[in-house]
């Protein structure tokens, strides 16, 4: 199946995979080729994808959506970094991407009207 | 011993010739970050493709679905989002797209409704504040190089205004970018929400595909209350975005004329200051001459 993981600057991993784990907002989810259509709201946590070839992929992934349909997986997620190393150092980074984005809020100088 | 005019065009050669070292400088500089800005902009579309599929699905699959943001509420009050640069010297960039914006103020007017004008870079908050229109709200250091944050901050500055009924409406006026030699200033409707077009029904039988009966993980008014607030922003994004594109574009065209009129210029006036030059030696030569003349005749 496919997956693409995307952020709004950019994609992160786009590729085939066999297996995919996501977290939720209610909870862990795990998906194989051909799962049903699902819409899903991601939580801050970590993603495992294991690719049709190679290495297992961690991606640390904060807030979006996680979509299933005609065999494709999109994660529109608010933030996601690539991550090297096991699922402890995705959580980790995933949670560094979560604070960020409070910074990130007051970045625009917004100004009053006069 | 060099007349007067002479140094005059001779000072003004010395200073065209440092504006053209600027304006070349401007021009490069700008034509990097064109490459940049594009770069961001193709970056960006991948998301907001995958947004609005997203959000036609979600949309046509939970059908009758009612969220705020959808709603069409009767118009009174209209939010303007402009989006121009901090930085000048980028030929027409600006003025188009605020001639474009006041223009549709000045409509809305006439038609009785109320614009409340949201504006992003220094040049839009200059021009309207000067001419005492009201502003709710100004961004600005951000078009430069627009990060996702600053979509945000905006969107969110628009969405609260929104429910709260400041606005009832937010029409957003940006440049786009369609090559390196043409940008256009356009307007486009931001809220509510227009679902993106669901027209992919070849057969043109009103229905627009099968309807993709999803399993929601929550319930699909929540995830239509998450996904709608992220399409506005990624709307926003692209914009901004887009419109750095131009900025950096329309600079790079307005510096590079800049530069090649320096070069006429200069051309110019050294022929000119060649003329002064040799008008003087005639003068002096006829000076002495004449002087020679009258001593030996007498």
């Amino acid at each position: 199946m496919r997956v693409d993981v995307v952020s709004p600057e950019s994609i992160v991993w786009s590729g085939e995979a066999e297996f995919i784990v996501a977290k939720t907002v209610e909870g862990e989810i795990g998906i194989l080729a051909n799962h049903e259509p699902l819409m899903a709201a991601l939580a801050t946590g970590a993603v495992e994808i294991v690719p049709a070839e190679g290495e297992r992929l961690r991606v640390g992934v904060h807030g979006g959506f996680l979509q299933v349909f005609e065999n494709s997986v999109t994660l529109l997620t608010d933030r996601a970094t690539l991550v090297e190393g096991d699922v402890d150092a995705a959580r980790e980074v995933a949670a560094a991407l979560a604070s960020e984005e409070d910074v990130d809020d007051t970045r625009a100088v917004a100004d009053e009207g006069e | 011993m060099a007349s007067a005019e002479l140094r005059i065009i001779r000072r003004r050669i010395v200073s065209v010739q440092s504006t053209k070292k600027i304006t070349r400088a401007m021009e490069l500089i700008a034509a990097s970050r064109i490459l940049k800005a594009r770069d961001r902009v193709k970056a960006a579309r991948p998301y907001a493709e995958k947004m609005a599929e997203v959000v036609r699905n979600v949309g046509r699959a939970s059908g009758e679905v009612q969220h705020p943001l959808l709603e069409k509420r009767d118009l009174s009050k209209m939010g303007i989002l402009i989006i121009t640069s901090d930085r000048g010297l980028a030929g027409g960039y600006n003025s188009s797209v605020i001639r474009l914006a006041e223009q549709r103020v000045a409509d809305l007017r006439t038609e009785g409704v109320d614009a409340r004008l949201y504006v992003v870079g220094k040049k839009a908050q200059g021009y309207f504040s000067y001419r005492e229109y009201h502003i709710e709200r100004s961004f600005l250091g951000v078009t430069d190089q627009p990060g996702y944050g600053d979509a945000r901050a905006i969107a969110n500055t628009l969405m609260e205004a929104y429910a709260s009924g400041t606005i009832d409406a937010v029409e957003v006026f940006y440049t786009e970018y369609q090559s390196a030699l043409n940008q256009i200033a356009a307007g486009s409707p931001l809220l509510p929400i227009t679902p993106p077009d669901s027209d992919e029904d070849e057969a043109g039988d009103g229905v627009a595909g099968p309807a993709v009966s999803y399993s929601y993980e929550p319930d699909p008014a929540e995830i239509l209350g998450r996904l709608l607030p992220r399409y506005v922003e990624a709307d926003i994004f692209g914009k901004l975005l887009d419109s750095s594109a131009s900025e950096h574009a329309a600079r790079q065209r307005a510096m590079k004329a800049a530069t090649e009129n320096a070069d006429e210029l200069v051309k110019v006036l050294t022929r000119t200051a060649n003329q002064a030059r040799q008008a003087e030696i005639t003068t002096e030569i006829s000076e002495i001459v004449g002087g020679a003349e009258a001593l030996s005749q007498d």
